[in-house]
């Protein structure tokens, strides 16, 4: 009884932290936000998850942050493949991209390039949508040099949105994650 | 077969017990929360630039690489607080948190155009004297109430190029962060 009382709590807990699908996290295609991150007196899922977290979260008016750490077909991002970040994204006055590696932080890009994409700074199809890549071998269209080994995150900061903040409409377009090729 | 079944579900509601004691507990008991983050990079008084994020250094903090961060504590036992300067004409925005991390008020210059921030920050009592009329404050200011008196600012400021970043930082450091002198 203990041993599962045990698993239950702290691997519930573990999970609703981590994954946090069914406790106040959304989902949309592989990226994942906590809806409630940033106003004032969340609920305590999301509370226990910004102290564990420890960042500075944006604030609701600020804008959104999403994070991907699988590819639309749910495999672990890897740095050895190549990713092509495809789609459009919800209106907002503009928006970032960083690889980061999941334990630090920090930016996995090759030391003195530049660290992440910058919605201003694309070349863009007529329609407006944008092809990115992310892989350590060369690509075409707006490409980001990624340096290193292991898995690695995708953080996306919508700055000035409003695509979950009830309007609802935009919400369902953040782009794809496919991985084309591996090393 | 009963027993060992009412074995499992007392492991299950005691399990369910210790999933709603870690989530309650953490926020009180966690010691990496953004607060003790800052507070271990300098001291409390006045605006502080947080160094550019680079890929050899860990972000704990989870910065943005493109955005100028500056940050202040400000104690409102001490009196009303404000953060208060010019910015440059490009996206600026402010946040305050409370002591375990969660946001207490945030804003933005929505149109870009807005170059000045003049934040004041006050708790309950403080907000009382001020419907009151208790206490002089100059006009335009944007009043904030918090329900506690620690209080942390963070001034994000997004330079339109990298190349900026340097002209962008000092306009940060150059903010006014305190208490309103009463």
């Amino acid at each position: 009884m203990i041993v599962i009382a045990l698993g239950t709590g702290f691997g519930l807990s573990w999970y609703a932290l981590n994954d946090g699908r069914l406790f106040g996290a959304v989902e949309i295609g592989p990226w994942q936000a906590w809806r409630d991150v940033g106003v004032p007196g969340p609920d305590p899922y999301t509370r226990a998850h910004i102290a564990r977290a420890g960042a500075l979260e944006l604030g609701a008016s600020e804008g959104l942050q999403f994070v991907a750490t699988f590819d639309s077909d749910n495999r672990r991002l890897d740095r050895n493949c190549r990713y092509r970040i495809d789609g459009s994204t919800p209106p907002a006055r503009f928006w970032t991209l960083v690889p980061v590696a999941p334990d630090s932080g920090a930016p996995i890009t090759r030391p003195g390039g530049p660290t992440d994409f910058h919605s201003a700074r694309l070349s863009r199809a007529p329609d407006g949508s944008v092809e990115l890549y992310v892989s350590k071998t060369l690509a075409p269209q707006n490409w980001l040099e990624i340096a290193g080994d292991g898995p690695f995150d995708l953080v996306l900061s919508l700055y000035d949105t409003s695509s979950l903040s009830g309007t609802g409409a935009n919400v369902a377009t953040l782009p794809s994650i496919i991985r084309e090729a591996c090393a | 077969m009963i027993r060992t079944g009412l074995w499992i579900l007392g492991g299950l509601v005691l399990g369910g017990i210790i999933h709603l004691v870690v989530i309650l507990l953490l926020p009180m008991l966690s010691a990496n929360a953004a607060w003790d983050r800052v507070a271990a990079l300098g001291p409390a008084e006045g605006m502080q630039v947080l160094a550019a994020v680079s890929t050899d250094k860990p972000n704990p903090l989870r910065l943005d690489p493109e955005l100028a961060y500056a940050v202040c504590r400000v104690d409102l036992r001490k009196g009303p607080g404000t953060v208060a300067g010019n910015l440059p004409r490009a996206f600026w925005s402010v946040a305050v948190y409370g002591r375990d991390g969660t946001v207490v008020y945030s804003t933005t210059n929505r149109d870009s155009t807005s170059t000045l921030l003049d934040l004041g920050l006050f708790n309950p009592a403080q907000t009382r004297l001020l419907a009151e009329q208790k206490l002089d404050i100059a006009e335009g200011l944007l009043i904030v109430e918090a329900q506690e008196d620690d209080l942390l600012i963070v001034v994000r400021l997004a330079p339109p190029h990298p190349a900026m970043r340097a002209r962008y930082e000092q306009a940060l450091a150059n903010l006014k962060c305190g208490n309103l002198p009463t």
